[in-house]
């Protein structure tokens, strides 16, 4: 099985501020929506999504609350506080910008010669 | 907001530490959600329900391996670590349980005395008067060109002051008195305070029942209602059983009607720390209290009032002292017709400042401050001859552990962690240590205690040497200070070497070790420094209370009893009295064992004096101190008659007033002449007085000063109605029978007089010298406690750094090195250390012996002596230190010491 592509140091968590921004989500809502969002490009392992969650509600931007799903199990679902929404409108910027420059340079023409 | 987040962090992060199980167990439901929610995806793909749980069990595998990656993430690692050294550090020490007691017993014992000193010095000098906001109040003084403020003042001046309330809310007087109230069974002495108007609504505690004393009640006959007083809960329990019908049952004090209007809570004690009040009654019922006497009548010739006042708020201590500056002249213009009085005081720029009083206020405090300061500083040098000590002792112990530091070094653990791993171990020590100290702490400063108040002279005085919020922050403070001390030097040393020397020499002793031993031995010279400036001062604080017992107080006290009989407020007076007095005196001298009775006014050596001006016919007034005694007094007290004859029952009014002059004062009155037979003068009374006999010097207010000019003049002649006199008992053998007799014999002869209080002459002399001993007998304490420490210190760390020299000693002995000249080598390593040791500690004993100078009677403070005996002891001491060590190393069989490398 390949690996999905290794997101770029940090990118993950962005990703993931962005997609609680739209609704609070449990893991495996994450993971699925993350893939079909992105066109089956995305795919985040579950030995990354986890830990990278628990870092984002240590770190006091998710919270993580208890509820049962539509098919009435217990899920945890994770929602942005108000400091990760600020954090995440940062970091959205912050991508935008790196990834302008990123196009920037590889927009470059080729010299002929 | 980044602090909100930090304190949710911080929270969720406690949340797990103490619900781990808790975290990890939603860990797992969240995984098991996820998986069958994978499961469920790829049964819908098509996979058997078998196959998709495989497939789906082997993507989350490695999730559960992160489970220790979450745990970290979840909580603080540092106090993971911390438990984790705990353990560990229990555990070696337990290992070592001869070092850990040693540590344990040094420190607890530094702690210990510095504890209970400290809570002396709290007690009497630091701990606020337990009344709202104590930082408003003031102590006022009286400043009149004098190198000290006098504290005492009369009641002209305080009642001129306690009006005046532009700066302070109010002001109040009090004296603490002894009050003598009637019980079930005859008169009762009991603590008293008289305080005036404003006392209460000054220290604004409410009373427990009922109410407290006001201005009303502090006049002339008290209030419409009559006379008051307040009681303590003490006081409500012990006579009133605590009945809840207290307020307004009466006491009679002084043969005087008083009601009860109120009771004070258990934690009020008045403002004076010393003291603890049962019945606080009006200033202007001090007629009746102190009956015969009249302070207030007295004017300005009865100094007995405390004033304190609390000051407004908001004002500032120069706005106090420019108000008080202000009214003072008009005050003292007030108080007084007598011109020569007001010019003089003029003259000397009279006036009244203030002081802070939260803490409120005592004499023991002028007393005894440079005493206790000296004595916390003594303190302080164990407690650092402690901390250098453990310091050593944990350096060797690190040396010896070196290879074990350096392999975990090796293995990859950070310097950090193992000074954190070391500077816990001290920790854990320290800690221990104080523990131990607080526990004994308590007992030895109420011993403390007691022996410096018996030598304030005043009767009822106690100090609070309790524990408390200010005691465990010291005891904190010097924890950390001491983890620190002993920790964090052997932890730097012990880390900070070169790994793959350490690893690669092990037990081989070369340049590298000798340059590290450097430390150890300054340490270990300044520990040496330190003791032998303590044993030193000790020396001297011991030589000098030596000199003053020697010196002697001109009288013989050993089985001199003192029975002190309240007269004042029985009907009995003059010739009558003083036939009680005689009658007393024939029935206790047939008591057994007594050899002599006879009657004194003043006990000597009890701070209280009394002094008048006489003057040789023709000559000038001096100021002499006076006593009235009974017949076969100078017999009874073994002080010797040169010339003439002792008083008689004959000498009364009547026969013409006679003087005894002890021979200071014969020499200064009649230089040139024999004494016995002339005449002195008083000139202010216009009386004159014949000189029947010349007696020995005998020490009068305190031992350390020699023996004032004296005069004697006999009971039946003193000129107070009703004098309390002292019988002075001389008892052979046991005094306790006595005491019994007393009570009977008082209790048939004059019923209504309290119980007579006895005190032995002993007990006085000891008491008058209540700091000095203090000091010597804790000097005397430290300096063996000193001694062993370093004696203990020297041993350790040399046995330490011999035993890591095994190897060495065994290759120098299979060399053919004599079993002597190792013992030498092995023994010179101290004898080094004692002796730099010993020449700092000379010089250190010099410099501060000049501060012990002022508590020293007689006694150079270099007293050669002193100082040759400290060296000598110290030396002893590092010399059986070194014997053992040398003698272990003497004994090393070089074969079995190379093996073991």
């Amino acid at each position: 099985m390949s690996k999905p592509s290794d997101f770029v140091q940090g990118t993950l968590d962005v990703l993931l501020l962005k997609m609680l921004a739209l609704e609070p989500l449990h893991g495996w809502a994450i993971s699925q929506r993350l893939k079909a969002a992105s066109g089956n490009v995305l795919q985040v392992s579950e030995g990354s999504l986890y830990p990278a969650l628990h870092k984002l509600e240590v770190t006091g931007w998710i919270t993580a609350e208890w509820r049962p799903t539509e098919n009435n199990r217990r899920a945890k679902f994770y929602s942005l506080t108000r400091s990760g929404r600020k954090a995440m409108k940062d970091q959205v910027a912050d991508w935008d910008r790196l990834s302008g420059a990123v196009s920037l340079v590889l927009g470059l023409e080729e010299a002929k010669g | 907001m980044k602090m909100e987040r930090w304190l949710a962090s911080l929270m969720l992060r406690l949340q797990s530490l103490f619900r781990k199980e808790t975290v990890e167990n939603d860990f797992d439901e969240e995984l098991r959600f996820h998986l069958e929610n994978q499961v469920e995806q790829f049964v819908a793909q098509g996979m058997s329900p078998r196959a998709a749980r495989k497939a789906a069990t082997k993507l989350l595998a490695g999730v559960d391996r992160q489970k220790e990656q979450l745990r970290e993430l979840w909580q603080f690692r540092w106090l993971e670590n911390f438990w984790r050294d705990v353990s560990f550090s229990v555990r070696l020490l337990r290992k070592s349980p001869g070092f850990t007691a040693v540590a344990l017993l040094t420190l607890a014992l530094g702690v210990g005395a510095n504890t209970a000193v400290f809570s002396l010095i709290n007690g009497l000098l630091l701990r606020p008067l337990p009344v709202p906001h104590s930082e408003q109040l003031a102590v006022l003084r009286i400043e009149e060109g004098g190198p000290q403020p006098e504290y005492s003042f009369c009641t002209p001046f305080f009642r001129g002051l306690e009006n005046r309330h532009d700066v302070f809310t109010d002001v109040f007087a009090y004296d603490p008195d002894m009050l003598q109230v009637q019980g079930h069974s005859g008169n009762e002495n009991v603590p008293g305070m008289q305080v005036s108007g404003q006392f209460f609504s000054g220290l604004q505690v409410p009373p427990l029942l009922g109410r407290t004393l006001t201005p009303e009640d502090d006049r002339k006959g008290g209030s419409p209602a009559g006379l008051a007083v307040v009681i303590s809960e003490g006081f409500w329990e012990r006579w009133f059983d605590r009945a809840p019908d207290v307020v307004g049952r009466k006491l009679v004090i002084a043969n005087t009607p008083f009601t009860v209007v109120g009771v004070m809570p258990k934690r009020f004690r008045g403002v004076d720390p010393t003291r603890s009040p049962e019945i606080y009654a009006p200033l202007s019922a001090d007629p009746i209290l102190d009956a015969p006497r009249n302070h207030i009548d007295g004017g300005i010739h009865s100094w007995w009032l405390t004033v304190m006042a609390r000051v407004k708020p908001g004002i500032s201590v120069d706005g106090v002292n420019a108000a008080l500056q202000a009214v003072s002249g008009p005050i003292l213009h007030d108080s007084t017709e007598d011109g020569n009085y007001i010019k003089g005081e003029e003259k000397a720029h009279f006036h009244f400042s203030a002081e802070a009083g939260s803490s409120g206020f005592t004499y023991a405090r002028i007393l005894f401050r440079k005493p206790l300061v000296a004595m916390f500083a003594m303190c302080g040098g164990i407690l650092l001859l402690a901390c250098l000590n453990l310091t050593s002792l944990l350096m060797a112990r690190g040396a010896a552990r070196e290879r074990e530091l350096a392999t975990r070094l090796a293995m990859g653990a950070g310097r950090r962690r193992l000074i954190h791993q070391l500077l816990v171990e001290s920790l854990l020590i320290a800690t221990a240590g104080t523990a131990l100290g607080l526990v004994a702490a308590p007992l030895v400063s109420r011993s403390l205690a007691t022996m410096l108040m018996s030598g304030s002279g005043a009767q009822g005085v106690t100090l609070d040497t309790s524990l408390d919020v200010r005691v465990f922050l010291f005891a904190a403070l010097v924890t950390v200070t001491a983890t620190v001390l002993i920790g964090l030097v052997p932890a730097l040393q012990a880390t900070g070497g070169n790994l793959n020397e350490a690893i690669k020499d092990g037990q081989h002793a070369n340049k590298t070790h000798e340059r590290r031993r450097v430390l150890p031995r300054v340490l270990m010279a300044s520990e040496v420094a330190l003791a032998l400036a303590l044993v030193a001062g000790a020396g001297l604080l011991v030589t000098s209370l030596v000199k003053l017992y020697k010196s002697g107080a001109g009288f013989d006290p050993r089985g001199v009893v003192n029975i002190a009989f309240a007269m004042d407020k029985q009907p009995l007076k003059d010739d009558a009295l003083m036939q009680v007095y005689q009658q007393l005196g024939e029935e206790l001298s047939h008591q057994p064992g007594v050899k002599n009775v006879s009657f004194e006014f003043i006990v000597p050596l009890s701070h209280r004096g009394w002094n008048g001006r006489y003057a040789a016919p023709g000559g000038s007034p001096k100021l002499i101190w006076m006593n009235s005694v009974g017949p076969k007094y100078f017999e009874t007290m073994r002080i010797p008659l040169y010339v003439g004859r002792e008083f008689g029952w004959g000498d009364t009014k009547a026969s013409g007033l006679k003087v005894i002059l002890n021979q200071s004062a014969a020499k200064q009155f009649f230089p040139d002449r024999d004494a016995v037979g002339q005449q002195i003068l008083n000139p202010g009374e216009k009386t004159s007085y014949e000189v029947v006999a010349v007696v020995g010097d005998a020490k009068y207010r305190d031992m350390r000063s020699p023996a004032l000019a004296a005069a004697y003049v006999p009971i039946q002649q003193d000129t107070q109605e009703k004098p309390s006199l002292n019988a002075v008992v001389r008892v052979e053998g046991t005094q306790t029978p006595l005491a019994g007799a007393v009570r009977s014999i008082a209790a048939r002869l004059v019923p209504s007089i309290p119980a007579p209080v006895m005190t032995g002459m002993d007990e006085v002399v000891d008491g008058s010298l209540g700091a000095e001993r203090m000091m010597a007998v804790l000097a005397i304490f430290f300096a063996g406690c000193a001694l062993l420490v370093t004696g203990i210190g020297l041993y350790g760390t040399l046995s330490y750094s011999t035993s890591r020299r095994t190897s060495e000693i065994g290759i120098r002995m299979a060399l053919g090195a004599q079993r002597s000249r190792v013992m030498g080598m092995v023994f010179r390593e101290n004898v080094l250390v004692a002796a730099i040791g010993s020449g700092a500690g000379l010089a250190v004993a010099l410099l501060a012996s000049r501060a012990l100078g002022s508590f020293l009677y007689e006694t150079s403070p270099r007293d050669p002596w002193v100082l040759v005996g400290s060296v000598g002891a110290l030396t002893a001491i590092a010399s059986a230190a070194s014997l053992l060590p040398a003698l272990r190393a003497a004994r090393i069989e070089p074969i079995a010491a190379i093996r073991c490398e």
